[in-house]
């Protein structure tokens, strides 16, 4: 049972970060904004909340520093994504270049910044941010174990996020005007949606999303930022793929990754899978190989939000 | 394509950087004719991280400092702008024109640049802390006159580091190495064979003293190191020596969760986490003092491999800094004399011939050292 806790603890840890800028990157898109950026806006979300906590957390340790890392890394990460929104909605550019040329931009930023401040581009800090077991919610059986002991506050967060987007995605007008956009624009234009301002809302919302998922992806993990996200930014956009743009798709394929992520890198901990023998690499490939596969059998049935890439033209409608 | 993209960011980085640099300074290039107002005789060129990353860096710049503030001489150190041999070597070119007439280059990532730099100077000195000059393609290990590679007896400070861990009373253990360089894999061969020793010492049963052992392939702190030993603390594993730079947080911050026990290496890393037990520590601060001594002695060791070890102070472990229940400073100091009289022979990464030694080939009798490939 100790081997289930553990594992399911560990999947939590890669699956978080996913779910949360799998989701940002539900929301562009199905506003119409196809965004490859989110790599790069997870970098520097991740470069403010760390560099952020960093700085503050001599004079104020402890959650509240958390708590504030996670507005800053959202908020610069919701004005990074606006420069994308700007190319792809008003100066209608080719959506994959503006977020190419953040995710090109953005590790060269977190490099130059943290030299300029520290002199080295290794940002540390201590985490002190990790819950061992939540005051009586942590004491159930097995669910206890499972969710609430060895957790971080940013893990509830995710959750909270999950369920935030469904509610505004299925049961709000705000929602349905919002999808209706990444549909058939033209259509929501004609009953008085303004189609550039919920494209700028999607987007914004995803900028915010995936600067928080940077930060959650590098406090557990590590004990200093070094400028990267090491691809979960694009895996994300697997997850999205794979989740088919849905809310509870997204959490289910999230949670598969996140699975094959902790195998990979906990086989040698369990004595059954290290009596296979298989070397390490096998594990290893397993998360990506998987990725394609199911890319491959499912992508024939696959539906995506109609306009997703397609900048929205008034006059050409 | 991303490694592509990020090394090109860098290039450009640096090349702007480097430009900034040059017209602040006016240090650098053609300008030449203009005396520097300032010189600095000794030198050292840091290499990774901060001069105070309380490991390579910290350690060296120490032992040059005590001989300078002893005797009363000039000393500076320089920060490359950033990790590659150009840097680098623009570094020491800075130290040079600053007037060095001895350079401390810590870490083997100095091998190529102070490879090259040797000849363009022929009249400074350098000191290569844990390395040997060689070229970019490993084919020439020249080692100039003006030139002294000091390397240090990994497998011994490995060794004591086992043999303490044994005998307080840890049998499941683990070793978690960068990547297999012959100085990490030094340290874990004389890990297990230090804790055979101990094993043997204590007349444990054969078997009962087991080892995880691996190598993670990158000497960074990552989400998949952390998993990992989260992974065989989870799995009954009591103590993990960390061996890799960076990876020892990813380590520590996974001990920390599951309060177990780390050893730390290089340096002694108790201050990083509470967890750290001890340190398999190599003793940069003497080495570099000696060096800089005997060039001021007029008998600097050009041309020289020097190893040092433990006959010469050269490798320990931490102990005053020790959490250990059993293990004391007493039983330290007998083992440590028995490395020094080499009553001891501890196999390192090659044999008598050179070639290549495995895991497997390690002479153990109790120790059950089981490798984990990636």
């Amino acid at each position: 049972m100790s081997v289930i806790y553990f594992l399911v603890q560990q999947t939590m840890f890669f699956s978080i970060p996913l779910l949360i800028v799998a989701l940002g990157g539900l929301f562009s898109e199905r506003s119409g904004v196809v965004n490859i950026a989110l790599e790069g806006i997870m970098v520097i979300g991740a470069f403010a909340g760390i560099l952020f906590i960093s700085l503050v957390q001599p004079a104020l340790p402890g959650q509240p520093v958390l708590i504030l890392a996670i507005v800053l890394s959202m908020l610069v990460g919701g004005i990074v994504s606006i420069a994308h929104a700007y190319a792809a909605i008003h100066m209608k550019a080719d959506q994959v270049i503006s977020g190419t040329a953040i995710n090109m931009f953005a590790p060269a930023f977190a490099i130059y910044t943290a030299r300029m401040i520290r002199t080295v581009q290794q940002i540390p800090f201590v985490n002190q941010f990790r819950i061992p077991s939540v005051p009586i919610l942590g004491k159930m059986p097995i669910l206890g174990q499972l969710f609430f002991t060895n957790t971080y506050i940013t893990t509830f967060i995710g959750f909270g996020i999950l369920a935030l987007s469904w509610v505004l995605l299925y049961k709000t007008k705000f929602g349905l005007r919002l999808r209706a956009c990444g549909e058939h624009p033209q259509a929501a234009e004609s009953v008085g949606i303004n189609v550039y301002k919920m494209r700028y809302i999607g987007v914004a919302i995803s900028g915010m999303l995936a600067g928080l998922g940077g930060l959650v992806y590098v406090i557990p993990t590590s004990t200093n930022f070094n400028a990267t996200v090491s691809g979960y930014g694009f895996l994300a956009l697997a997850v999205l793929i794979f989740g088919q743009w849905k809310p509870l798709g997204v959490l289910a394929s999230a949670f598969f990754f996140g699975l094959l992520k902790a195998v990979s890198s906990t086989y040698s901990g369990f004595e059954f899978l290290r009596a296979l023998g298989l070397p390490g690499y096998t594990y290893k490939i397993m998360p990506y190989l998987v990725t394609l596969l199911a890319l491959t059998f499912t992508s024939k049935n696959t539906q995506g939000p109609k306009s997703a890439g397609v900048p929205y033209d008034k006059s050409s409608s | 394509m991303k490694r592509t993209i990020s090394l090109l960011l860098a290039v450009l980085l640096a090349t702007s950087l480097v430009a900034c640099g040059g017209g602040g300074g006016g240090t650098q290039g053609g300008g030449g004719g203009s005396t520097t107002t300032e010189t600095y005789e000794l030198a050292l060129i840091t290499d990774l991280g901060t001069i105070d990353d309380k490991s390579f860096n910290q350690g060296s710049w120490e032992g040059l400092v005590k001989y300078a503030n002893e005797n009363n001489i000039s000393h500076k150190y320089y920060q490359p702008t950033e990790q590659s041999d150009d840097a680098y070597l623009a570094a020491i070119d800075l130290a040079v024109t600053g007037g060095a007439k001895l350079i401390v280059t810590p870490g083997f990532l100095f091998e190529v640049p102070v490879y090259a730099a040797q000849e363009i100077y022929p009249d400074v000195m350098f000191v290569l802390i844990d390395g040997t000059p060689h070229d970019a393609t490993y084919s020439d290990f020249t080692i100039a006159p003006n030139t002294a590679g000091v390397t240090y007896a990994e497998e011994q400070a490995g060794f004591l580091a086992g043999y303490a861990a044994v005998k307080d009373g840890y049998t499941k253990l683990g070793f978690m190495g960068g990547m297999a360089v012959p100085a990490v894999v030094r340290f874990g061969y004389g890990f297990v064979q230090g804790c055979d020793y101990a094993a043997a010492e204590l007349g444990l049963a054969q078997g009962s003293v087991t080892v995880n052992y691996h190598y993670t392939g990158e000497f960074a702190a990552t989400p998949e190191a952390v998993a990992m030993a989260a992974s065989w603390y989870n799995d009954g594993i009591e103590v993990i020596f960390a061996c890799g730079g960076a990876l020892g947080n990813s380590v520590m911050a996974a001990a920390e969760t599951a309060e177990t026990k780390v050893i730390g290496v290089d340096v002694d890393q108790s201050g990083e986490s509470p967890t750290v037990i001890t340190s398999a520590m190599k003793g940069l601060q003497p080495s570099v003092y000696d060096c800089v001594k005997a060039f001021y002695d007029g008998a600097f060791p050009g041309g020289e491999h020097l190893v040092f070890a433990a006959d010469n102070d050269g490798v320990g472990i931490a102990i005053e800094t020790a959490k250990f229940e059993t293990f004391t400073e007493a039983d330290y100091n007998e083992i440590y004399a028995k490395l020094v009289d080499n009553s001891i022979s501890i196999v390192g990464d090659v044999d008598a011939s050179g070639g290549s030694v495995a895991l497997e080939d390690i002479p153990v009798t109790i120790v059950t050292a089981t490798e984990i490939k990636s």
